[in-house]
């Protein structure tokens, strides 16, 4: 996953590497989505999220579809 | 995951914040006073649930999501230290996870040119205007993770 400046320069980056596209996000969604991913990832008492958890993470900040789906 | 493994991680995350190295299946045996070659089964067993990422055929640590125990084009300045982070998800994952203010520096894959974000409290307040893509599906995230 990566930053980058524009969707001008993500088709250039794509067409350069021979990629299908997948999925884009602001930089502002990827932010809430990692401060819930990984928020507790230190914690004392941290335990391995289910994959029904980590989905509902996805789901809550409407990443749904089939490229979303985890498992 | 089992509680010896737990402990275990735990004790490997907690020296990588402390420290800001990875430490090896012996460093971790002799903080938890467990038999070394025990540890470092536990680091495989850890590997393959996904819990932290070693280098192929060794016990070297290379990733401990979010933080990456290797140089990388991602840098988060967070908590007073400086740090290297796997990807783009993970560079805003470190404040997240230290839960502390952060800055980050990374680079546009397709121009090269020096990207700059800032997290204070949680939100982002710097570089909002920049675009995140996921190449790779969900489903396929760990199939090759170097690489997602």
């Amino acid at each position: 996953m990566v930053f980058l400046r524009s969707e001008e320069h993500l088709e250039r980056w794509l067409d350069r590497n021979g990629w299908e596209p997948g999925a884009s996000m602001t930089a502002t969604t990827l932010n809430e989505l990692a401060q819930r991913w990984w928020r507790t990832r230190l914690e004392r008492d941290w335990r391995p999220r289910t994959p029904v958890e980590s989905q509902a993470i996805l789901d809550e900040l409407g990443l749904t579809g089939d490229f979303w789906r985890l498992t | 995951m089992h509680e010896p493994d737990l402990r275990i991680r735990n004790e490997i995350y907690s020296s990588f914040v402390r420290t800001g190295n990875a430490p090896t299946p012996s460093e971790t045996a002799r903080i938890l006073d467990f038999a070394p070659d025990d540890v470092a089964d536990a680091y495989r067993r850890l590997h393959d649930a996904h819990a932290l990422v070693l280098f192929p055929g060794s016990t070297e640590i290379r990733m401990l999501n979010p933080f990456s125990a290797v140089e990388t084009p991602h840098r988060v300045e967070a908590g007073d230290r400086s740090w290297f982070a796997n990807c783009a998800w993970d560079a805003l994952g470190i404040p997240a996870a230290l839960q502390v203010n952060g800055f980050v520096r990374s680079a546009c894959p397709d121009c090269g040119e020096e990207l700059e974000l800032e997290v204070r409290g949680g939100e982002l307040v710097r570089g909002a205007d920049l675009l995140v893509h996921f190449v790779v599906p969900a489903r396929c995230w760990w199939e090759d993770i170097g690489f997602t």
